[in-house]
Formats: structure tokens, sequence, C-alpha cells
């Protein structure tokens, strides 16, 4: 399904060793881990050792003295049990390893995308963004999880084994030596190989889906316009593409990676076999040093054919970790150092204009100024710029020229905190989240019951809170679907209220709601009159009309500026608006109440 | 096991792959096993003092020839097994596309793309893992075991063998219980993963609203929790998984204890020789294979089963519009429309009731109306996208039903309201419909939709790749290769199906001059929602919630003063208000 499966043929070095040194964090689980998994090692590689003894110094001689025997047999399953048990602890010590660093990185990925300016949302998809957060760090994890364990674990088992095989017999452990460096060639060429062939085969897989998807999405096309039999031969021969690409992969596969290893284990197997009989012409042999050699040698190949297996694995995490870090090292907003204050309410925009893209204007010299405790209205076509402007008053994004005074003082040079205690906003779709409507209310803060109450009764909410099974601990439900939309904008309206804002924003915050509850925000706004400053973007022209001011915004420009009764005696825009609802309503209303079948 | 049956029909297409391929695992296993008692003959004769260098040097020749032979053979099932599971994989996709492109687009309202993607690739992959892996695990993993068994008993000891078994049944036991927790996890991992992913995708959406109240910090906290859940998890299934090893390591081990200890008995007794107990111990690490393949197996069949019902279920759904129709071609563009009352299957409120409507061949129809008023409806019936039994409709005085599909749609061309490009070239996508069309042909349908300059304009011209990996079109430019398409077929009858919404008025008219005389005597349908697309039409007729409420040209619908004209007049002070005055 996903698209974007094509992997470069290298690997970022400098991104591995960032995304390893994630591990130091937790020296203690490290240094755990490595002893355990020596300990681990240790049992695996000296079994056979007892046995050699076994062998040599009992059967072979023909003595079974009793006490010897227990001993060594006793000593054989402690070793065992021990180091099955090391293992496991082990494994469970990188697998810790592996999840504290994985949340780390997710926290700080996580932590990083919601500290973006909101301009950095503009152009990525959100799937692109979820995708990093949790694709991504997955991929990473199996770094750790599979790639790392198993590269330390393979890696200090094969060298334990020729520590072994070398305290047993210097000249055949070279001789089973040779394995290693035959090994390692064969899988540089394998790669050098499988990573083109691989490569093709992902991206034909890619484009079948692709593919798959656009026909599904497209079938009507196809079918009205008579392509059935056209698209039906395209994708057949991708799909015989595929299964060719396939079978060249596996063909490649058969022939270097599972059997090799196993007809080179064989051959040696043969080498030693020779070696120790032409040795037995000469004197007498060890038979248990045979034994332990012939056991070692049926160990070695499989951690190698591990490891070369966990390659793509390791390939997708380092991938995945570039575009984490991009997200990373891309630097978030700068904090504003400056000393909290209390807010008192005015707000003045000194000839702002913006643009999002740096040609087209989307603000042009806005000019206006509300005092405390005053009520303004914008109003406007879509794409006129009126939540273009409530964008920059929450500072979202800056102007690109003018000023925006809030009491006095510019914008940009205000403190987060008190920016964001002094300015609260009603969106147009506000999101609730599943929890009771206390949690919604209180998104977080602590807040006591009267508080939460006295917000409610402001936003008109309490009423109906009341008539909920559990009052305030009624819980919501998936995104509050226990509410109509009308009350999920008045719980909004609570929930921004409760904070005591100076300045209240409803940003077309009447735009979905049935006219009971835009009286019921309008009554609430009223009783807000005078003591905080009221700004409210309105599509609607009744929820405006109690404005002190209204602005008419047109393709980003003032075009009109007054009171209601002021606007409307005037022959301009506002009272063209006003008189398109007006006709908008009766189309509708005529429209619905044409009798059937007229 | 019962999905080996249903897959027999495939099974006997492959008879012979499968049995060369089970021919050559059988004798990789025999093979493989010859080397265990080579290695033991050989430490026989040598602590009996018996091996001569001749003996010694047949034995390693042997042992050469048996790895190649073994390589060889290896490499051989491979290719005969995973050919043919590969191809099962191939054939189903296929058969998969060619049963989409038959289903109408009922079918496509009731199935989400994302559900039919994933029947299309992780159920086919299910089902090509039980034709290779699963096979495999069947019979090698109980060929695997009952040949080592047969030998150890036959060939070393019976009693050896008995007693070296004996841990093998627990590792066995304890193997399905690791498998059917691990199954478990896996699945409660999975829905903690798309918790997750649910938990950022509800984040990143809400950020203004994030950013608005300061909750960054509150969302990092809940994020937290969520990710820790999907953390402990993962945590679970990687705990069971470590399992295996010591699993494997303990019994293996165990048993090596027992033959070990018992071997010494035998040896002492002169019952064994020290060759012998080496080959058995070699043995014994065969074992563990088949004791893994069975629970292997019976995960493979598992998904596959539940992938095969999924797929088989899709298959058999019969496309809800049957192809029965003995006419290849439409006599003339007239159309008859009576639909007494239709309603969507699964739904009881009628979408369209009491339509009748005749249209002439070579006029032009325009239908306006609300959305939701039944439009699109009427276009999806006159396709055949969808049918009731009480609506008939004829083109050129016989019923839809009697073309064949192909006939009707070649005699109507469609400009969908979505105007949907496929990743393709922008020639390609007019011309979908004449894949053979020159550069002229194309160029001149794109000039009637006034397109061309816009093309022309694009770095590679008509090559400029479009579609989701394309270039991004404004949504009139998509609208206009929409109609170019159309236009290209020269079709007997036009649908624009609310197909000039994003273009401006003045580009709508000068479309609308051009298909006025490209057109002329045949049949053309507008729907849409601005007036002004339709003001030319010999006939307009407005649906009201399913019916017609008005009919007449422009000038009579105008003087009727009905919602005609108050959207008319609504409208144009639309437009004034848009200009900004």
């Amino acid at each position: 399904m996903k698209l974007d499966t094509e992997l470069p043929r290298g690997i970022n070095g400098a991104t591995l060793r960032r995304l390893l040194r994630y591990s130091l964090a937790w020296p203690r689980l490290l240094w755990q881990g490595a002893g355990l998994l020596l300990l681990a090692t240790l049992g695996q590689v000296l079994g056979p050792v007892l046995v050699k003894v076994f062998i040599d110094d009992y059967i072979a001689i023909g003595q079974y003295p009793s006490r010897d025997l227990m001993l060594l047999g006793v000593a054989y399953a402690a070793l065992y049990a021990l180091s099955a048990w090391a293992g496991y602890q082990n494994a469970m010590r990188f697998n810790q390893i592996a999840f504290s660093v994985i949340r780390t990185i997710r926290a700080q990925v996580f932590g990083a995308v919601m500290r973006k300016p909101l301009s950095y949302f503009d152009h990525r998809p959100v799937g692109s963004l979820v995708s990093r957060i949790t694709n991504d760090t997955e991929a990473i994890k199996e770094l750790f999880v599979q790639v790392m364990s198993s590269f330390v674990q393979n890696l200090t088992l094969i060298i334990a084994i020729f520590a072994v095989m070398a305290w047993l017999d210097l000249r055949l452990m070279l001789l089973c030596g040779l394995i290693l460096p035959t090994m390692v060639v064969v899988m540089y060429h394998y790669q050098r190989l499988s990573a083109p062939r691989y490569h093709h085969a992902r991206s034909v897989l890619s484009r079948i889906n692709a593919t798959l998807n656009e026909s599904i999405q497209g079938m009507r096309l196809i079918q009205v316009f008579n392509q059935q039999e056209r698209y039906n031969g395209s994708f057949r021969a991708l799909s015989q593409e595929l299964f060719r690409a396939r079978m060249r992969n596996l063909r490649l596969d058969a022939l270097m990676l599972r059997p090799l290893p196993d007809l080179l284990r064989t051959l040696t197997l043969a080498a030693l076999l020779l070696y120790f009989g032409t040795q037995s012409f000469n004197g007498a042999v060890e038979v248990g040093v045979i034994y332990a050699f012939v056991n070692y040698l049926s160990r070695i190949t499989q951690p190698i054919v591990e490891m070369t297996q966990r390659l793509s694995l390791l390939q997708q995490a380092v991938v995945a970790g570039e575009r984490v870090f991009e997200i990373l090292d891309d630097p978030g907003e700068a904090p504003v150092n400056a000393q909290p204050r209390a807010m008192q309410g005015a707000v003045r925009f000194e000839r702002v204009s913006f643009s999002y893209d740096g040609s087209h204007r989307v603000l042009e010299n806005i000019d206006f100024s509300v005092p405390p405790g005053g009520f303004l209205a914008i109003v406007g076509h879509t794409g006129s710029g009126k939540s273009t402007l409530i964008s920059l008053l929450l500072r979202f994004y800056a102007p690109d020229a003018g000023r925006i005074l809030l009491d006095g003082l510019d914008l940009a040079g205000l403190e987060q905190e008190s920016l964001r205690s002094g300015i609260g906003v009603v969106m147009q779709d506000p999101f609730i989240s599943a929890g009771s409507v206390r949690d919604n209310i209180t998104l977080g803060l602590p807040m006591t019951d009267a508080e939460v109450e006295t917000a409610a009764r402001q936003a008109r909410l309490h009423d109906h809170v009341m008539t909920l099974p559990q009052g305030y601990d009624t819980v919501l439900g998936e995104r509050g679907s226990r509410l109509s939309t009308g009350q999920r904008q008045l719980l909004s309206l609570a929930r921004t209220l409760a904070r005591r804002p100076r300045i209240l924003i409803l940003d077309e915050a009447t735009a979905n709601i049935d006219s009971h509850t835009e009286a019921l925000i309008q009554q609430a706004l009223q009783t807000l009159r005078g003591s905080t400053t009221l700004i409210c973007v309105a599509h609607r022209l009744s929820t405006v009309m109690a404005a002190d001011t209204i602005l008419v915004l047109h393709q980003g420009r003032i075009m009109q500026q007054g009171s209601h009764h002021a606007l409307m005696s005037q022959d301009g825009l506002y009272r063209h608006m006003h008189e398109l609802q007006r006709q908008r309503s009766r189309v509708e209303e005529g429209y619905a109440g044409l009798p059937a079948g007229a | 096991m019962d999905l080996f049956f249903k897959l027999g029909w495939y099974f006997k297409s492959q008879w012979r792959r499968y049995a060369a391929a089970v021919t050559m695992l059988i004798g990789v296993d025999l093979l493989e096993m010859s080397i265990p008692w080579i290695t033991g003959r050989i430490i026989d004769h040598v602590v009996d003092d018996t091996l001569s260098p001749e003996l010694l040097w047949r034995y390693v020749l042997a042992l050469c020839g048996i790895g190649v032979a073994v390589y060889v053979m290896r490499y051989l099932w491979r290719v005969l097994l995973f050919y043919s599971s590969f191809h099962l994989a191939e054939i189903m996709r296929r058969r998969l596309y060619d049963h989409f492109t038959r289903m109408s687009p009922s079918f496509y309202r009731e199935h989400r793309t994302g559900d039919l993607m994933a029947r299309a690739t992780n159920d086919i992959s299910a089902l090509e893992m039980t034709a290779g892996e699963g096979v495999l695990s069947g019979i090698d993993g109980l060929l695997t075991g009952l040949l080592v068994v047969a030998i150890m008993a036959s060939m070393i000891s019976w009693e050896l063998t008995l007693l070296a078994l004996l841990p093998f049944p627990f590792m066995a036991w304890y193997f399905m219980r690791i498998g059917e927790r691990l199954h478990v996890g896996f699945r409660d991992a999975q829905e903690r993963f798309s918790d997750l992913n649910d938990r950022v995708q509800e984040s990143v959406s809400g950020i203004r609203m994030v950013r608005a109240f300061g909750l960054e910090q509150k969302e990092d906290r809940d994020f937290l929790q969520v990710a820790d859940r999907a953390a402990e998890a993962n945590m679970r299934v990687a705990a069971t998984d470590s399992l295996y090893d010591p699993a494997i390591f303990i019994t293996v081990g165990s048993s090596f204890l027992l033959c070990i200890g018992a071997g010494a008995f035998l040896i002492e007794r002169d019952q064994l020789t020290l060759g012998q107990l080496t080959s058995f111990t070699m043995y014994l690490g065969f074992l563990i294979w088949p004791m893994f393949a069975y629970g292997w197996l019976l995960n493979i069949l598992e998904r596959g089963s539940a992938a095969w019902e999924r797929i088989d279920a899709l298959l058999r759904t019969p496309s809800p519009v049957a192809d029965q129709g003995v006419l290849h071609g439409i006599a003339n563009s007239s159309i008859q429309i009576d639909v007494d009352s239709f309603q969507y299957s699964g739904t009881d409120t009628p979408v369209l009731h009491d339509v009748h409507l005749q249209i002439p061949a070579g006029s032009l129809l325009g239908v306006v109306g609300a959305t939701g008023a039944g439009k699109s409806t009427l276009i999806s019936l006159l396709l055949r996208h969808e049918e009731g039994a009480q609506s008939h409709i004829c083109v050129g005085g016989y019923p839809v039903q009697q073309y064949t599909l192909a006939a009707l749609h070649a005699g109507i061309a469609l400009v969908p309201q979505d105007p949907f490009l496929f990743t393709a070239t922008i020639a390609e996508n007019i011309a979908l419909g004449r894949p053979g069309a020159s550069l002229e042909e194309i160029r001149a349908v794109a000039a009637l939709a006034a397109i061309d300059q816009d093309i022309l304009r694009f770095p590679q011209g008509y090559d400029t790749l479009v579609g989701e990996r394309g270039i991004t079109l404004s949504g009139g430019q998509k609208q206009r290769i929409a109609i170019a398409r159309a236009l290209l077929l020269d079709a007997p009858i036009l649908i624009l199906d609310d197909a000039l919404s994003a273009v401006d008025v003045a580009t709508e008219r000068s479309i609308l001059g051009h298909l006025q005389s490209a057109r002329a005597g045949r049949t053309t349908l507008v729907l849409c929602h601005r007036l002004s697309a339709v003001e030319e039409a010999d006939k307009i007729v407005v649906l009201s919630h399913g019916t017609v409420t008005e009919r007449g040209t422009h000038a009579v619908l105008l003087a009727l003063g009905g919602w005609y004209a108050r959207m008319f007049e609504y409208q144009q002070l639309e437009r004034v208000v848009e200009a900004g005055h």
C-alpha cells in the first residue's frame, strides 16, 4: 500500500551512527546486556567442550567414575540452563533498550511536529507527517529489535566459536576459518547483485499498487470509455513483470543465499574429516575434538545467513531515520524572551500586508484598531482574507509588512504564555475529545468545579449539561458524538471562556450551526461585551449586526468599515451581501416549499 | 487443511511442479541425513584403527558429491515450489483486476478502495504463503521428522532414539503455545499501533487548536500514553518471541545430555560405537525444524483461509448490472426517460420519482437543481451504472438494457463531476477512449475545450505527466481536460455532469460556443448548478427533490418566476458580490 518504498542502494553511515547513539542513554542496560550476552555465548560454545572431555577422557578409555560423571552432567545441565536464561535475559535487555529508544525518538519527533510553525503544515499532507511519527519510527524500531541484537549476538557467537576452536586445535580452526572469507566474498557479491534486482522488484510492486489504486478509483471512467481490455492488458503485463522480477530474485537467492552456506559447510566438513583421517594414520587423535568441531561447524553458517537476511531491515531503518532526523533538525519557532504581562485587550493593525507564497498578497494594507472591551466584526466572501487576518493575530504567521499591536506593544515581541492566556479563540470546527464534558472544558488545566460551571453558564451550555446522565462527568464519545453540532460549538466557547481571555476571537464559529445556537452565542457575547474585547469573523451577517464596527474585506483589502446601520445606508458591498443572504434564504425556502411534481 | 482442498484446482494444474519439488525435498532430506552417517563411519574406523587412505578418500569424495547434489537439489526445489506460489499470486491478482473491471459503480460504493487494495495485496500474499511456505512446512516438516526418527531408530538404536526424543514433544507443545501467544500479541500490537496512528492523525489535524490553546505539553503527555501502550504491546510480542531460542536451546541440550549419557552406557556394553553416537547427536539437530514447522503451518493456514474467504467472496460477487444486450450500436441519439420511482439499493427513500423526459436527437437539454436533487442519478440510470425495476430509459428507441454495455458506452461520452485524471501524460489522458488518436486530433479537441493554450504553456506540453504523481492542475484545468477527453470520442450523445463548475464564466461561454458548432446534429445533456451554462439550451428542466418541477426554455422559465427565476437573480447578484461591488 505504501508507495514510497523505494530505497537507495547505500546506507547513510552518519544516520546509522546517530540512531545507534540513542542507545547510549541506557548504559546500565547496555552493560547488563553485554554481560548476559557473554554468559549466554559462553554456555553455547562450552557445551560441546564438555562433551569432548567426556568422550576423550572417559568413553574413549572406557572408565566411568560415577562422581566425575555426575559432576560433568550437572555442569553440562547448569551450563545449558544458565546459557538459556542469560540468552533470554539478554534478549529482554535489548528489547528494553529498543523500546526505550523508540519512545525517545517518538516523543522527540511528535514534540517537534507539534511545535513547528504553522506554515510548516501548509504544504505537507497530514498523512505524510503522521507516517513520519508512526511508520518511520516503527521501521527504526526494527533496527534495534531485529538488526542490532542479531548482529551483536551473532558476531559474538562466531568469534567465541572460533576462539574455542583455536583453543582446541589451531590448525583445524584455520581450516574451518576458510569458510568465513568465502562467505564474506559470497555475501558481498550477493549484495552487489541483489540490490539492483530487489530495487527493480520493489519499484514494479509499487507501480502495481499505484495502478491498482488508481484503477479502482477511476474504474467508472475506464468502463464508460470502454477501456477495460486495455487496462486489463497493461495490468497483466505489470503483474507478469513482477512475477518475472521475483523469480529472478528467487533464483539469485536460491543460488547464493540459503543453499550455498550449507554447501560450504559440507565441503568444510569433508576437509575436516580428511585432515582428521590423515592425522589418524600418523598417530592417535582425540575423537572428542572432532566431535566438537563437527558440532561447531553446524553452528557457524546460521548466524551469517541470519545477518545477511537482516540487511534490508537495516537499510529501511536508516532511510526512515533520515526522514525523522530531517524533521528534528528543521528549526522550530524561536521562543520569544520577554516578561509575562497581563493584557488589557486593545488590538491594533497598522498597515499589515501578508502573503503565503511571497508573491500573491492575501492581505493588503490592513489598518484598524479595537479598544479594550470593544466588539469588532469582520465579514467577507470566501477567500477575502478573514481567516488569514485571525491567523496573524494569533501569531500563527508573521506579517510581511506593517505591525500588529496588542495594548500598544508589538505582537512579535510578546511572551508566548501571556499571549495564549490573553487571547481565546473559538473555531469553526471545534475538536471535541472522547473524554468527559469537564475534560473538554479544562483541557488539562487545573480548574475548580465552580470555574468549570461558570464558564459553561457563560457559554449557555450549563442547562444542557444538567440534562446529561452524569452531568459534567458525562463521557462524550468518539469526537463528541453525544452532542449536536451547535452544542459542540457552545462547549468550544465554554472551554475558551474558562481561560478568561481578554480578547475573544470567534473564527467562523457560527458557520455550521442552527439559528437557536446562534442566538445563544449572541446572548453570551452580549454579556461579555465591554469586559472582553470581541473579534468575530462571520460569513453569516446576522451574527455581527450588533458589533461596534464591521470591517468588510474583499480580496485582502478593507472595502468598507462602520456599524451595521452606517453600512446599510451605503450602496456598497455590505448591503449587497445582506441582500444576497436574504435572497438565498428566499431561494431555499421557495425551493423546499414547491409542491412535488408541479 | 480445508484450504488445501479449496486450492485443489491450483495444485492439480501445477501437480508436475509440486511433484518434482517434493521429490527434490525428499532427495535433499535423504542425502543430508547421510552426512552424519558418513561422519560416524569415519570416526568408527579411526577408533577401530581400520581406516585406510582409499576408504577415507572415498568417504570424503562422497561427502563432497553429496554436498554438491544437495546444493543443486535445494536450488531446484526452491525454484519449482516458489514458482508455483508466485504464479498463484500472479493468477489471483489478474483475476481480481479483471473482476474489478467488470463491476459497476454500485460495487465501488459498497467497497472502500483501501479494502479492495488490501485484498489484492495482503490477502494475495497470504494465499501465496499457503501455496509456498505452507506446502513446504506441511510436507517437508512431516517428511524430515519421519525420516530422521526412522533413520535414528533403524540404523543406530531405537532405545536411544526414544530417549532422545523425550524432550521434543514438550518443545512442540511449547512452540504451539508461544505461537498462539505470539499470534494474539501480534494482533493486539497492530491494534495499538493503529490507535497510535489515529492519535497522531488527530493531533496533526488539530494543530491550530493545539497552538491556540497552548496544548503542546498536554498533547505530548497524551501521545506518550498511547505510544507507551503501543510499545508495551510490542514489548510483549518481542518477549514472547524471545522465548523461542531458549526453548530450542534447552530442548536440544537436554536431549544431548540424555543421549550422551545413555550413549556412553550403550558404548560400554558394546551396543553402540562412538561414531554412531556422534552421528546420532548430529541427527538431533534435524529435529528442530519439524517441531517448528507444525506451528508455522497452522499460522499460515489460518491466515490463508481468512484471505481465501475474502478473495473468494469478492470474486463471487456478480456485477449488479447484467450485460446481456444484443444491439451493437445505437441507431440515433434520441433519449426517452421514464422513471416512476428509483431508489438506491439498501435505502427506502426514492432519489427520483415521476421523471418523464423526451430528448429529441440533436437537441441540447439543460438539467438544473440543487445538490442532491437527483441530477447525477439520472445519468447513472442512462449509463446503466444503476438499475431499477420502475425506471425505463430508451436510447434511439430501444431500452438501454438491449444494448451491449460496450455499445451503450460507445454511444455516450461522459464528462463526470469529478474530473479524474490517470497518472499519464496529458495527451494520454485525453486519448483515454481512443488510444490511437493522433496529436492533431488531440489538440483539436483540447482547443474546443479551451485548454490547448494552457497545455502548451506546461514545460513538456502534451507530454506533461499529470495525475497523482504528476503536476498539480487547477480544478478548472482538470475539468477542461475531461471535456476534451469526452469530445475526442465524438459520440452521438455527450453528457456534461456539472463539468464546468470550476471554470470561469467567460471560458464557460467560449466552450459552450465551441460545442454548439462542433456537436451540431448530436444530443448534448448539460447538468449544472450554475444557470449560465444552460441559457442557450433547447429545453431546461428543473429537478427538485427527485422530480421535475419546472421545464421550458430560459426565457419561459424566467417568465414563470419560480425557482429558476429566483436562482437566476441570486446568481446574478452573487457575481456582483464576488466581484467586490
